[in-house]
């Protein structure tokens, strides 16, 4: 099972996270860009990693999505092969129309605008430990596959632009009635609130993740490579473990997702 | 009254020249799409009792620009832009944040009293040889300077 772990220019994960997935049973190699994007076939899935493509000029993602590699992917995406893009990979997703695939750009991620009772506390960057509910049906999508519907898993997020908005009025009862919605933010009980702290970035209903209708593409914006270790996590984990350097984190279910998905898939 | 600050990079804007490449190298734009620039526009409403509104526009600069590697032209209240380009004002139609925190600092921080709103966008400038420039700008617009679901475009004439 090999995956591409597809690298633009201004792409900084892409080590961590072909890391990651190794952890999960997967092997695979580092994809750049400027590669012959037929290449891309050769794989059985994609990672698009996190960073700042071509330094987010014009807006996080716009510029990626019109390389080949997407177009590539676009084809690969439907025969089936699962795509998992993190925080800017779901920003190149989204600018690319595969998500939430319905039929050209359907939302934008803007700008980060933390509310807390009426007023902007806060805006653009943001880093912190957040935590996420599962919000769709075990096996509806490549990245949480062996998730439980509100299960809940812990991992960091960093990012300027991932208030998820769209101008669709009908959108959001489609993307809930059809399970596209995968994960949530929420308070560590697992409680949705659409306040900052909990609503970290003002994202429309909290959303953090979301899957096109087939459930083969996953965009999300917190970073499940860096809570793939168990050593990663906050001193504050008590799952947090610094002897066993192997032991798995809670972000890791992500990649085992995708490992298995791809198995069931063949 | 509005003051109108138009801002642009006196050293190479690399965000310009990204999306003059995007265009002609990778939209199928090469031959329609001869130069690209771009500006940032702030449209600053400010007290109709301001005397001097010029002197007002350089002092408000101050905040707003960086004189080190940034130039600017004020005017009151509309904006003549230059013959040979196309302009293509970009502005967000969700609440624009940056916008409503600058106009908390000039108000509540740097004393602009008369300051009463705040309005921020870019204009791209489009070179274009076609037989309908503004057809193609708005498609241009459509294609690649615009998500629909937070920014709007409007071709200035």
């Amino acid at each position: 099972m090999k995956i591409a772990v597809v690298q633009f220019p201004g792409t900084n994960c892409e080590h961590e996270t072909l890391l990651a997935a190794q952890s999960a049973g997967l092997s695979g190699e580092i994809f750049r860009w400027n590669r012959p994007a037929e290449e891309l076939s050769d794989f059985d899935g994609y990672l698009i990693a996190g960073g700042f493509s071509y330094q987010d000029r014009l807006r996080a993602g716009a510029i990626a999505s019109k390389e080949p590699v997407m177009d590539t992917l676009r084809e690969e995406a439907e025969i089936g092969k699962p795509i998992i893009g993190i925080c800017n990979g779901f920003q190149i997703l989204v600018e690319a129309g595969l998500l939430p695939g319905l039929d050209g750009v359907n939302v934008a991620l803007a700008q980060n605008v933390m509310v807390s009772k009426g007023e902007i506390v806060r805006r653009g960057f943001y880093c912190a430990w957040t935590t996420l509910r599962h919000e769709a049906p075990s096996k509806r999508c490549c990245g949480s596959f062996l998730l439980e519907k509100g299960e809940l898993v812990q991992m960091p997020l960093a990012h300027a632009e991932g208030n998820l908005v769209t101008a669709d009025e009908k959108l959001m009862d489609r993307l809930n009635e059809e399970n596209q919605v995968v994960f949530r933010y929420c308070s560590e009980h697992g409680e949705v609130d659409d306040e900052f702290p909990v609503n970290i970035n003002g994202s429309l209903e909290n959303i953090a993740g979301i899957c096109n209708p087939e459930g083969n593409v996953l965009g999300m914006m917190p970073h499940p490579e860096r809570s793939s270790f168990a050593f990663q996590l906050p001193p504050t984990d008590s799952r947090k473990c610094t002897g066993d350097m192997s032991a798995a984190g809670p972000g890791r279910r992500v990649f085992e997702s995708m490992k298995r998905y791809i198995e069931v898939r063949r | 009254m509005k003051i109108k600050l138009r801002v642009w990079l006196k050293i190479p804007d690399a965000e310009a020249a990204t999306v003059k490449n995007t265009l002609r190298r990778r939209m199928g734009y090469e031959i329609v799409l001869a130069e690209l620039g771009k500006e940032r526009l702030w449209s600053i409403e400010v007290d109709d009792s301001v005397q001097d509104p010029m002197d007002l526009a350089r002092r408000l600069a101050r905040d707003l620009v960086n004189e080190n590697k940034e130039s600017y032209r004020a005017s009151v209240d509309s904006i003549e832009f230059e013959e040979g380009y196309v302009p293509v004002k970009v502005g967000l139609h969700i609440e624009d944040g940056e916008a409503v925190s600058t106009l908390n600092r000039l108000r509540n921080r740097l004393g602009f009293d008369m300051v009463k709103g705040v309005e921020r966008s870019v204009v791209w400038k489009l070179y274009l040889k076609s037989t309908n420039p503004e057809k193609a700008a708005e498609e241009i617009a459509e294609r690649l300077l615009i998500n629909p679901h937070k920014d709007f475009y409007e071709i200035v004439t």
